[in-house]
């Protein structure tokens, strides 16, 4: 009897907790605010991503709520998980559509993801605003290629393969690779645009793995690597396992050998930190890293370092640069009416941290690639790409 | 060419290692309370927070941090033991599978509610590599393999010698015959619960300087792991754990190596089926014992 009674007054307070819950997200819709959804992996082993993102995001945000909002709307930012798996991207869009009644989504950070966010923020009529996913195949398939509501304001992986392997072949005179990347599309889409333009730099492929997100034991396969004659190692992987890996390569004997080239944030100071020996060397393009030099850029580190304790990574400067481009979009458009908000968008010239950002007919931002070798456990900058990419023709 | 299938055989005993400690503890649990503990990998990852926040927060010494991640799991095991897994004795199968599911989601999040779901970096044991045979390994891997040995030479000898042992064999055998003769039933299932949640915890401390990376998802790929290897080694078999558990770690070694690393985890779940086919009792058993 009393177990049961127990149990009755524990629903009862979940049920409270849930309404109460429910009603303070009811308040935040009704203030007259633009209604922005972040979808990014809040959970899970890319949620560093995630949380970066969501940081980057809500400092553009209060950035422009204190300069007085965008024509006198303030930006709600709404979040939403992906935990960085399709099927979980595409609840937590419709949730932010159907429930949020957002009007605006950035997201997600994994490829994968937001090619399945694409159909959903389509259908729905939402202007989905990428802002670091890398896939070729996403703004392939937008603009005149398709999804009318999708932009992307973020480099992609074709133009990075090309930057990296150029850099490999004729500055470092590399030509046996391996490959270890990590297994999603971002991680197979970037080695298969490396191989496109590998045999123009004479390189060759000699072994191939892709990791699963959340694998933690690669002895197996460095060792393979290291017995197999490559000089570098082409690693289009994720953030977090780049120390395991790293700190791997130490106990196998490749460090100092083999050095990684792509990108997984080889230039995060706790990453170099982890394995110091591993990383020398390494080569990346990134779209953005704390240490580029433009007084834009530097203020936001500085603002970033301030509210959080903690440098940025690239992800939280595209989620804060991609607020701040929707919010001159919406003043450019004179409302936050969708459609006009998209027009307005397709012609924007918006000025970046990175240079003038202008989408092409694919509602593909034009931006260039860093191009970055870590030199005495620091990142040093070999300066920055970018190229018009040539769609395939229909 | 010899010398690296040696290498990769040493591989595979490592993460042998880790996948026997860990599985040795679900396949206690499963013998005396004939449920599958879903929740094991959750004690893997509590044992692995506890060693990190005892390093992170109070720059405890590695040594340290291990009992500290060991205790703090075996106190998270007690309550849940006394509240949950003792009500499983004698219970239906299908209360066990949801209990230990249920025990696993609150884990796992109550400990990304607390610690945020990002990765830790874990900032301690012996990783310096030291050379073996031709090759180097991380000191922490020759520690690994040898608490591996300890611990079951250990199991082992308790299960053959002691009280405990005897009544846990006891009743994994016959529940009503143990509670005529008056052994403690539900105190032997609370024992050995937090015995093999504790071993978990273990594994989980000695892994994760090698490991480097601690987060609150950690412990479901554990779980899915260790279920093939007490498959194979025959529910509720000690012995046949240990073997299934190397066998597993070589086979997914020589995968990764030979194949490609991206079917690694399909080796587990592939064993899995085949066993559950032709000897769905174990490899090292005669005969089913459940």
């Amino acid at each position: 009897m009393m177990s049961a009674l127990d149990r009755r007054a524990f629903c009862i307070a979940m049920g409270l907790i849930g309404l109460g819950a429910a009603s303070t997200d009811a308040r935040a819709a009704e203030d007259g605010a633009v209604r922005l959804g972040i979808v990014a992996p809040m959970s899970g082993p890319n949620s560093r991503y995630g949380s970066f993102s969501l940081r980057g995001a809500q400092l553009a945000a209060e950035e422009i709520n204190n300069a007085g909002g965008v024509g006198g709307r303030k930006i709600a930012i709404t979040s939403g998980d992906s935990q960085g798996t399709p099927v979980e991207g595409v609840s937590a869009t419709r949730r932010l559509i159907d429930l949020d009644k957002v009007d605006f989504i950035i997201g997600d950070v994994s490829s994968s993801v937001t090619l399945a966010m694409q159909p959903v923020a389509e259908d729905a009529g939402v202007l989905l605003l990428n802002a670091a996913s890398s896939n070729p195949k996403i703004t392939y398939g937008a603009g005149v290629g398709g999804f009318k509501w999708t932009f992307r304001n973020y480099p992609t992986d074709e133009n990075r393969a090309l930057v990296v392997i150029q850099y490999a072949a004729e500055k470092r005179g590399f030509t046996k690779f391996s490959v270890l990347s990590v297994d999603t599309d971002y991680g197979r889409a970037a080695v298969e645009f490396t191989k496109k333009y590998l045999p123009g730099f004479k390189g060759e492929v000699l072994t191939e793995d892709y990791y699963k997100e959340g694998e933690v034991d690669f002895r197996s396969v460095l060792a393979k690597i290291r017995d197999s004659g490559a000089q570098a190692i082409i690693m289009y992987g994720l953030a977090d396992t780049t120390p395991i890996i790293a700190r791997q390569m130490i106990e196998v004997g490749l460090a100092g050998k083999i050095p990684l080239i792509g990108n997984a944030e080889f230039n995060t100071e706790s990453t170099i930190k982890a394995a110091p020996k591993a990383l020398e060397g390494a080569v990346e393009a990134a779209a953005w890293l704390p240490a580029w030099d433009a007084p834009k850029s530097l203020a936001f580190v500085e603002k970033f370092k301030a509210k959080y304790r903690e440098t940025p990574n690239n992800h939280a400067y595209v989620h804060w640069e991609t607020v701040h481009l929707l919010a001159k979009a919406i003043e450019a458009a004179g409302s936050a009416d969708r459609a006009k908000v998209r027009d307005a968008l397709s012609r924007i010239k918006y000025d970046s941290a990175m240079g003038e950002v202008t989408f092409d007919d694919h509602n593909q931002a034009r931006l260039p690639m860093i191009l970055l070798q870590i030199e005495n456990g620091k990142p040093a900058i070999k300066g920055a790409y970018s190229a018009e990419i040539k769609y395939p023709a229909k | 060419m010899l010398s690296a299938i040696f290498e990769q055989i040493v591989n595979g005993i490592v993460s042998g290692s880790v996948y026997a400690i860990v599985a040795v503890g679900m396949t206690m649990i499963f013998g005396v309370l004939r449920a599958i503990n879903f929740a094991h990998g959750e004690y893997y990852m509590l044992g692995t927070f506890g060693a990190w926040f005892a390093i992170e927060y109070f720059d405890l010494p590695y040594p340290v941090a291990l009992v500290i991640g060991v205790i703090a799991t075996a106190v998270i095991a007690v309550v849940v033991g006394r509240f949950v897994m003792q009500r499983i004795v004698g219970a239906p199968p299908e209360t066990g599978v949801l209990a230990t599911l249920g025990i696993a989601l609150v884990l796992q999040n109550t400990v990304i509610l607390v610690f945020g779901g990002g990765y830790k970096f874990f900032n301690g044991g012996y990783i310096e590599p030291v050379s073996i045979f031709g090759f180097t390994l991380a000191e922490q891997r020759v520690l690994i393999i040898i608490v591996c040995i300890l611990v079951f030479v250990g199991l082992e000898l308790m299960v053959t010698y002691s009280r405990m042992g005897k009544a846990m064999r006891a009743v994994s055998q016959n529940i009503e015959c143990c509670a005529v003769v008056g052994i403690d039933v539900p105190q032997v299932a609370l024992r050995t619960f937090i015995l093999g949640a504790c071993l978990a915890a273990l594994s989980g401390v000695l892994t994760a300087p090698v490991n480097v990376s601690v987060y609150g998802g950690m412990g479901e790929i554990i779980t899915f792991k260790t279920l093939p290897v007490i498959i194979m080694g025959g529910l509720g078999n000690v012995r046949g754990t240990f073997f299934a558990a190397m066998i597993l770690g070589i086979a997914e070694s020589l995968v990764a190596t030979y194949v490609g690393l991206q079917f690694r985890d399909t080796v587990g779940f592939a064993t899995l089926m085949l066993v559950l086919m032709w000897r769905p009792h174990g490899l090292f058993s005669a005969q089913a014992r459940f």
